[in-house]
């Protein structure tokens, strides 16, 4: 753990707020007209995922998590809880499903992800920015649907929806963003 | 990433959402036209800044033919120049100007060049600025056929009919903090709330007692008051600030510990920060050499007090109220973008960020 200044807080950080992990979303510097700078933190309560935010004064302190930062194999999921594996070690860990929120259906077998560790509990999962994923449910695109503009849902492997081009078949493997779950292409093995 | 011109020739439709400047700051103008309302050009690259002690300066300088180099400014507000025109005898006055601030953040709300819209009336109190909003707002929705005044921003709707939600300050403490108007002016009281809150009061030791208060007040407002402000539907105007957060007002004749300022917030944003202006050349003089010693307390380079600014107000001023109107936010508010950047052809972020 090492103290900041709070005009110091960054993006992508992870701090301690009111004695809990906090995942720093965004920040934004705060001049009220009349007064002090401030820097207001976005940020997500890593127990429970929730948002909130803060305006620090930009010179209180504030201490900054050291995360370790653990390669993981998704193994499956466990009602409401995700299990990984480490593949050197074949140590386990458990994430509560909460943590990954809508990116749960970005898993597919054997994906490898990084988690993210403080005090030996979970408190983040980064994602590879794309991933593979198979089509397991396409209709037959319905023509003249001009609402749709030339996409269709499709149905992935892991439950994801995603609009795809109007020519992708039952098990064609595609990329998916992991970040807006958008359509990127199609894989030609 | 694409640049925004990029953007506006792939996706044409996008020019509208961009050309909304064009249509806010026409009916800005011709509202004030139609008011009577002379429209005045200022310069915005001065020898004095007079900047309130917590923004931050664009410095530059500017050479003569002959080698001297003169120190300069990029102004964060026209405000001296313009009085200095109501000394002058020039009545009603408006400006819609550039200003600059550095040491912000790019995007969001900010952008280091920035538009504003700013306007005195002579001879007029604080309330009747008010109205003068509230009947260019009005004007505005007229202008872009929003006739029943309601506007949808960000998924919600915000009613612009008068009269907007008025609460003085020490209201809102009140309300939102169970403090009243003698608590919120002490800081063992500001201490004691900010404590049972759990914010950290560390910071505060090194300070004197004036910045301490200030510190603990703003951050108090922002994060338990002005939060809150955001949930109603209705444009708010907070007004009758504590003396020490308006050092170009003039105090309240019935209560000088408050003074005659007021700040417009819709949908989270600041809109507009309005003064009855303090004429008092000694009054005046007194404040600004707080502001000064201030700045030198914050660490910030000091800069020459505006003399002539002075003189203009030794000289006499009407009894005067003008206010300040963010041009980008109003845009911003109109074509329902929560980022400055969606506005703007050329953003800061676009030119100076990777």
């Amino acid at each position: 753990m090492s103290t900041i200044k709070a005009g110091n807080i960054k993006k992508g950080i992870y701090i301690l707020y009111k004695n809990l992990p906090h995942y720093v979303v965004k920040t934004q510097f705060v001049s009220p007209g009349k007064g002090s700078a401030f820097t207001r933190v976005k940020m997500r309560d890593m127990r429970n995922g929730s948002n909130l935010e803060f305006n620090f004064k930009s010179h209180d302190n504030v201490e900054e998590l050291d995360v370790e930062t653990k390669e993981m194999q998704f193994l499956y999921h466990d009602g409401n809880e995700i299990v990984f594996m480490d593949p050197r070690s074949y140590e386990q860990m458990t994430v509560p499903r909460s943590i990954l929120d809508d990116k749960a259906l970005m898993l597919t077998s054997d994906i490898k992800v990084y988690l993210t560790v403080y005090e030996e509990a979970v408190i983040g999962v980064v994602l590879p920015p794309k991933v593979r994923m198979t089509v397991s449910d396409a209709q037959d695109a319905i023509s003249g649907d001009r609402q749709t503009a030339g996409k269709k849902p499709v149905t992935m492997e892991s439950g994801l929806i995603v609009q795809a081009p109007l020519f992708i078949k039952t098990g064609d493997t595609l990329l998916i963003d992991t970040e807006t779950a958008d359509y990127v292409s199609r894989v030609n093995d | 990433m694409k640049k925004n011109w990029q953007k506006i020739k792939e996706t044409p439709s996008l020019a509208e959402r961009f050309l909304m400047r064009e249509k806010v700051i026409d009916a800005v103008r011709l509202f004030f036209k139609g008011q009577a309302f002379h429209e005045v050009e200022t310069p915005l690259l001065a020898s004095c800044p007079g900047a309130e002690p917590y923004l931050n300066l664009f410095e530059t300088s500017l050479e003569l033919p002959d080698g001297q180099k003169k120190q300069a400014y990029l102004l964060t507000s026209p405000e001296y120049s313009m009085k200095k025109l109501l000394a002058a005898g020039l009545g009603n006055i408006f400006q819609i100007c550039k200003t600059f601030r550095n040491q912000e953040s790019l995007g969001g709300k900010h952008n280091p060049e920035f538009t504003i819209l700013e306007f005195y009336r002579a001879n007029a109190n604080y309330l009747d600025v008010m109205n003068d909003f509230e009947a260019m707002m009005a004007f505005i929705c007229q202008a872009l056929s929003l006739n029943a005044k309601k506007v949808v921003y960000q998924g919600c709707t915000f009613d612009l009919t008068s009269p907007y939600l008025k609460f003085s300050v020490a209201e809102l403490f009140e309300k939102y903090l169970h403090l009243n108007a003698d608590q919120l002016l002490n800081l063992e009281f500001l201490r004691q709330k900010a404590q049972s809150l759990g914010y950290d009061l560390s910071g505060l030791e090194s300070l004197s007692a004036d910045l301490a208060w200030e510190e603990l007040y703003n951050q108090l407002f922002l994060n338990e008051i002005e939060s809150k402000l955001a949930a109603f539907n209705k444009p708010v105007i907070v007004y009758d600030y504590p003396t020490p957060q308006a050092a170009l007002a003039r105090k309240k004749a019935s209560d000088p510990r408050f003074a005659e300022r007021f700040e417009v917030y819709l949908a989270g944003m600041e809109l507009g920060n309005a003064f009855g202006e303090l004429i008092d050349p000694k009054e005046q003089k007194k404040r600004l050499e707080a502001d000064m010693l201030l700045r030198k307390e914050l660490g910030k380079k000091d800069h020459k007090i505006d003399q002539d600014f002075l003189t203009a107000l030794e000289f006499g001023l009407p009894e005067s109220s003008g206010m300040a109107v963010g041009i980008d936010r109003l845009i911003m508010l109109f074509a329902d973008v929560s980022n400055i950047d969606q506005t703007l052809f050329f953003p800061a972020s676009e030119a100076f960020l990777d």
